[in-house]
């Protein structure tokens, strides 16, 4: 428990930026919506003049864009974008801060298993990723009131929300993964940016190329806006895929740390 | 009861030697120094006992109970100081002691109170940011949060680099009031004289084996000093012939060598000569393997 919560508390003040920072670029965007939905037809028009590859590219649906949802789903990407940078930053640094800070020799030569240290850590970081995506969900709901123009499910706009849940949780996976098989890490952004951007790049790309297996490749592709908008539930099999990550990512990172050999800090 | 009880440890990281069949021996109440050059594995063998690495092969029992198997039971009675302290800057001195009270079952207002206790003896603000300690003063952090929890067995890794005479001085008799109290101390030095004013034993470790295990009285009797002396005229060889004297070096009128044996014949015969300076040192510990455990290091 002190472990859980010397990390919570460490991490309390980016948790509140990033909170911010998503909810601030929720405002912003969602309030241009009632601008787009005014006339349509002239927005339609303008986005139509786009060559098909880069609305693709940009993600770009015009048969949903100017709905609510579809409007909330294309800001999503953005958001997700942002959020899994927010949680590989954390899977990351949350496991290699003690080596990179040299307090590995204080905390492991203390009366804990290493499976309790990385436990009490994820658990910490798996709460500061629920806590953002709690306060993200929340802001969706209240700035939709504010600009939706229609009648809209709460449910769907969940769902939806709950896709950058689903792919942070990949992303602090993966995160704590790197951190126990790269020896010093010396800058968390310095991996975390390079993992998801390649990811996301590869997602567009697929999308742009009209390859749709490449949708197994990236993270970013698992959750398709346009299909949980219409049949308001998830892909079954890329939730399956998430969990395989997800699990596969998580022990191994249980079973290197505790193999791991600590090596003097000097 | 040992409490420390080592067989043929051996770690190897990849091809590169830690240690080797160490084999060691701490009993209960002991200060059990533990001596070698930089690299001899002294490091390795302590972070072995603390599950900080994984030994390649042997075992490593501490109160009886194997250290790869029972680290957060044994790690309960154990306070380690590492040679270089490093903590959460983020943290005040305070919180940071706090925090690492916490993972201990002891009473915490007991633990409170040493820690002020100890803070004072150090001369320590609490109240002060990690970040802002020079490093004296985070090593003080390191001996507090060492001892505060009073563990049965203390694991000193170069315990006094950055910390001034006076400040070794206290931390040395307060490392002896625990061991009065009946704390079994694991002491690792490079420095000859800190092992000599502490412990009883001494484990002399290099390359990664321990050569020699001796009574810390039996290595004073043996003690060998460096001398180098400034002579008014050109010294003559034959003077410096006396028992004892070995590794003597003449240098236009510098005269260098070890000596080991009684002061008072060494000083007779230094009455003998016009000085104009003389200097009396340890000898670093490549001397002592190399002059005095030349034949159990052969052996």
């Amino acid at each position: 428990m002190n472990v859980f919560l010397r990390e919570l508390n460490a991490y309390r003040k980016s948790t509140v930026i990033w909170c911010a920072s998503l909810s601030a670029i929720l405002l912003i965007f969602m309030s241009l919506y009632p601008a787009f939905t005014n006339d349509v037809t002239a927005a339609k028009q303008v986005l139509e003049q786009f060559p098909e590859t880069l609305r693709t590219a940009l993600n770009i649906s015009l048969s949903s864009f100017f709905t609510i949802y579809g409007f909330y789903g294309y800001l999503l990407s953005f958001a997700i974008l942002a959020g899994s940078i927010q949680a590989m930053n954390i899977g990351t640094g949350i496991i290699s801060k003690e080596v990179s800070g040299k307090t590995a020799d204080f905390l492991l030569s203390k009366p804990m298993t290493r499976a309790q240290v990385v436990s009490a850590k994820l658990a910490a970081a798996l709460t500061i990723i629920v806590i953002t995506n709690v306060v993200f969900a929340g802001v969706s709901y209240l700035v939709a009131l504010m600009v939706a123009t229609e009648k809209f499910a709460a449910g769907t706009l969940f769902l939806l929300a709950s896709t950058m849940f689903l792919v942070q949780l990949i992303f602090l996976a993966l995160g704590a993964l790197f951190a126990v098989l790269i020896p010093k890490i010396k800058s968390v952004i310095a991996v975390s940016m390079p993992t998801v951007f390649t990811l996301y790049i590869i997602g567009t790309l697929g999308d742009v190329l009209g390859n749709d297996k490449v949708r197994y490749l990236s993270p970013f592709k698992f959750f398709d806006t346009t299909y949980i908008i219409k049949n308001v539930s998830l892909e079954g099999k890329f939730l399956a895929i998430e969990a395989a990550i997800v699990v596969v990512a998580v022990a191994a990172s249980y079973i290197i740390y505790i193999k791991k050999d600590v090596r003097a800090s000097a | 009861m040992n409490v420390i009880e080592t067989t043929k440890l051996t770690k190897y990281y990849g091809k590169s030697r830690g240690i080797v069949d160490v084999d060691m021996t701490v009993t209960e109440g002991e200060i059990y120094g533990f001596i070698g050059p930089n690299g001899a594995g002294k490091s390795t063998t302590i972070r072995t006992l603390l599950g900080l690495i994984h030994p390649t092969s042997g075992s490593a029992t501490i109160f009886g109970k194997d250290v790869t198997t029972s680290g957060p039971a044994i790690r309960e009675e154990v306070g380690y100081l590492p040679s270089e302290v490093f903590y959460y800057d983020d943290m005040r001195v305070i919180d940071l002691l706090r925090y690492s009270a916490s993972f201990y079952k002891k009473d915490r207002k007991a633990i409170e109170q040493r820690i002020k206790h100890l803070a004072e003896l150090f001369d320590l603000d609490l109240k002060k940011k990690i970040d802002d300690l020079s490093y004296g003063n985070k090593k003080k952090v390191g001996i507090i949060q060492g001892l505060a929890h009073e563990p049965k067995l203390i694991i000193l890794d170069e315990p006094t680099g950055g910390l001034d005479p006076l400040i070794q001085q206290q931390f040395f008799h307060l490392l002896k009031e625990e061991n009065e109290k009946g704390a079994t101390i694991l002491f690792s030095s490079h420095i000859l004289s800190e092992v000599q004013k502490l412990c009883d034993r001494v484990a002399i470790i290099k390359d990664g084996s321990i050569i020699k295990v001796e009574q810390i009285k039996t290595l004073l009797e043996n003690s060998t000093k460096r001398f180098k002396l400034e002579l008014v005229n050109m010294p003559d060889a034959s003077a410096f012939a006396i028992e004892g004297v070995s590794d003597l070096a003449l240098v236009n009128h510098s005269v260098s060598f070890l000596y080991r044996g009684r002061i008072n014949e060494i000083t007779k015969m230094l009455a003998g000569q016009d000085l104009i300076d003389f200097l009396v040192e340890e000898p670093d510990l490549e001397e002592i393997f190399m002059h005095y455990y030349q034949k159990e290091d052969v052996q």
